[in-house]
């Protein structure tokens, strides 16, 4: 009824008999609402009618960003200019010091230089091991169900929980690790007391963790390809290197953009592994920007400082995630904005 | 170019089940047209992927120019498959996907970029070598699909899997005048795949009806006209289909009751006291064999409807024996309700006894 009443207000261009979430004629002729100059859209043709009632159903949903986003941003901002810490708390006017605090605060750049080296690193390896676990249980092959849940399980495990039981694993004297590592003669390694061991185990939780996804959302893509362009390449004589390279690479350009940007930006956020695993340990060695931002902020509680440091790692990661999706899809999606 | 030859050629998807392409033996000339015509389902495209390497069948062999192919991978059988949606490698251009396959085969850039301008020119895709093979038409695509096929020259055959289906009707047309010439020209033998028998009777010297699994009946466009094998071949080509009326068995003779129509009885059908149980007889002709007469011709029916095509009337007759369709020139001046005579012309009736032509 009530589609068809729209239709009817579009094609006849003049005032709707039937309207929501009453009919206009049940109105008094005073309802505010009820008041579409009869005159004027009888001589603009297909005039669509203002419906101003649609704020009122915008409004729920507005007020909750501006509960969770809008105002925190805002206060945020203010707060990246005032030198709130647990000694004077409250707003005050620093003006640009926090900021100045922060070109100098070596620890930070190193964070994100940090972040970048690894969440890029992460990404592609988890983008170069859930292809390949794709294309495996992609084709018709035994048990391939099976494999398509398997794959998935580390994804199904809380990030915590999958980040305690990984440090247990590395434990160099309780965990399993070493000892295997012993058995087969490589030996045991300093796994979370030395820079860059720490850094590596960090790199593995991460990979373990959400290679199930970039798997989930690229096998996604697979079967939905066509099948036409792969019996073409078998015609034309191509083997399975040259129809992955020309054929399977190229029609999964666009989901790759999509699977390595939602990962890059989830990978961008890194703490919880980072928090669990090595605290950001040995020294300062793992520590992400996020991690650090969490260490000024919520345990030495220099609230303003922490805000200068938020808003500069938005700005930053919103920046370089833009770049990185322009030269993404130049790279990866050829053709398709022909 | 070669001649390819099916020897008791039979595939089933699953091993003891039913045959999705029952046993048969063919062969086809070298630098002919054939067209294999039936109904979604009967088996075509099965053979098709047979005779391309994409299936390996159950039963028999494929061989062409004498040599058994089935040792064969699809790359190496040099058969171009054009498919119903049109293939392009996206990432590439039109240049580079026209020499796609030649780079497979590794062959020279030189050769492969004068190979690739000659096939171009020759499809009207010169103008758009460099241009991203993305961008173009769905018939453009289509002729870079033919194309590929067409840049080897050692190319023994293109199949084509109903490749006008996604296509206008205006480039449909192009399209089709177009893989005539290329047959012609470079003397390959084609095979197009199609359920529509206008495109299969204008594009083939031979056409192959099949139905589930079978091939009911292969010949000339003409031959499956006036002599189709079966009811089946008789109602799918054609427009409108062939008339068939029940015919009883009398004094040697199969005649339809008060219409006149009646033809000898072949000696091996029933045994002197009749057909047999099983052997049901129809007398078949085409609407376009039929003339109108006047009102006391011995079969005469009432008009139930009349539909043109182009220039022809369709007149729809109803007789107690069946209804009986018959093309005439526009301009009959009846109309629904009339009583129309009709006479068919002498030796176009066709005795079929349980659904197969007799004789």
């Amino acid at each position: 009824m009530w589609s068809r009443s729209k239709t009817a207000d579009l094609t006849e261009g003049r005032a709707p008999a039937l309207r929501f979430p009453a009919p206009v004629s049940a109105w008094p002729a005073s309802h505010p609402e009820g008041r579409i100059p009869q005159a004027q859209t009888a001589s603009r043709f297909r005039r669509i009618p203002v419906y101003r009632q649609k704020y009122i159903f915008l409004l729920p949903g507005l007020l909750v960003l501006i509960a969770v986003i809008l105002f925190p941003l805002l206060f945020t901002i203010r707060v990246s200019f005032s030198s709130w810490d647990v000694y004077n708390p409250g707003l005050n006017n620093a003006g640009g010091a926090m900021y100045a605090r922060m070109w100098d605060d070596a620890r930070y750049w190193e964070a994100l230089r940090r972040l970048s080296v690894l969440s890029i690193s992460t990404v592609l390896i988890q983008y170069v091991l859930g292809f390949a676990l794709a294309l495996l249980v992609w084709r018709e092959i035994a048990a391939r169900r099976f494999f398509r849940v398997l794959f998935l399980v580390p994804m199904m495990t809380t990030p915590v929980v999958m980040s305690v039981i990984w440090r247990t694993i590395f434990h160099e004297s309780l965990g399993p690790l070493n000892p295997i590592l012993d058995a087969i003669g490589i030996g045991a390694q300093p796994w979370l007391s030395q820079p860059g061991f720490a850094f590596a185990a960090v790199m593995v939780v991460e990979i373990w963790q959400w290679t199930p996804f970039m798997f989930l959302l690229l096998l996604a893509g697979l079967l939905s390809l066509p099948s036409e362009p792969f019996l073409a390449a078998k015609v034309d004589g191509a083997g399975p290197i040259r129809t992955f390279l020309s054929v399977t690479f190229p029609m999964m350009g666009a989901i790759s953009v999509g699977a390595i940007l939602i990962r890059a930006i989830e990978a961008s956020k890194i703490m919880e592994t980072v928090y669990v695993l090595t605290s950001g340990g040995p020294g300062t060695s793992t520590e992400t920007v996020s991690y650090y931002i969490y260490i000024r902020g919520m345990r030495d509680f220099q609230i303003g400082y922490s805000a200068a440091l938020s808003l500069t790692y938005l700005i930053i990661m919103a920046v370089a995630l833009t770049l990185i999706a322009k030269a993404l899809m130049r790279l990866m999606v050829r053709g398709a904005q022909a | 170019m070669a001649e390819i030859r099916l020897e008791t050629l039979a595939h089933r998807y699953s091993p003891h089940g039913a045959y999705a392409l029952k046993p048969l033996d063919m062969t086809w000339r070298s630098g002919g047209t054939y067209a294999l015509l039936g109904p979604s389902g009967c088996g075509k495209s099965t053979m098709l992927n047979i005779i391309s390497g994409l299936i390996h069948p159950s039963e028999g062999r494929v061989l062409f120019d004498g040599r058994d192919v089935a040792a064969f991978d699809t790359g190496r059988r040099k058969i171009a498959q054009v498919f119903q949606v049109p293939v392009i490698y996206r990432s590439m251009t039109v240049g580079q996907n026209l020499g796609f396959p030649l780079v497979c085969q590794g062959a020279p850039a030189a050769h492969r970029r004068k190979r690739v301008e000659t096939i171009a020119d020759r499809l009207g895709l010169g103008a758009v070598l460099n241009r991203p093979a993305n961008a173009l038409t769905a018939d453009q695509k289509q002729l870079v699909s033919l194309g590929r096929g067409l840049v080897r020259e050692d190319v023994a055959a293109i199949l084509l899997d109903e490749p006008l289906t996604v296509i206008d009707p205006q480039q449909k047309f192009d399209l089709r005048r177009i893989l005539k010439e290329i047959n012609v020209e470079f003397g390959v033998t084609m095979v197009l795949v199609t359920h529509d028998q206008t495109e299969a009777m204008t594009f083939a010297e031979e056409v192959i009806v099949m139905n589930m699994g079978e091939v009911v009946q292969a010949g000339t466009p003409r031959e499956l006209f006036e002599h189709p094998a079966t009811r089946h071949v008789g109602s799918f080509i054609g427009a409108p289909a062939m008339n068939f009326l029940a015919a009883v068995a009398q004094d040697g003779q199969a005649m339809v009751p008060g219409t006149g129509l009646a033809l000898p009885l072949p000696a091996d059908v029933g045994s002197g006291s009749g057909p047999g149980p099983g052997e049901a007889l129809t007398l078949g002709f085409r609407p376009e064999h039929l003339q109108l007469a006047g009102k006391d011709a011995a079969l005469s029916g009432t008009v139930t409807r009349i539909w043109f095509e182009g220039l022809d009337e369709i007149i729809a007759l109803s007789h107690p024996a069946g209804e009986i369709r018959l093309r005439a020139p526009a301009g009959t001046g009846l109309s629904p309700g009339d009583h129309a005579g009709i006479v068919p012309e002498p030796g176009r009736l066709r005795l079929y006894v349980a659904d197969r032509l007799a004789g």
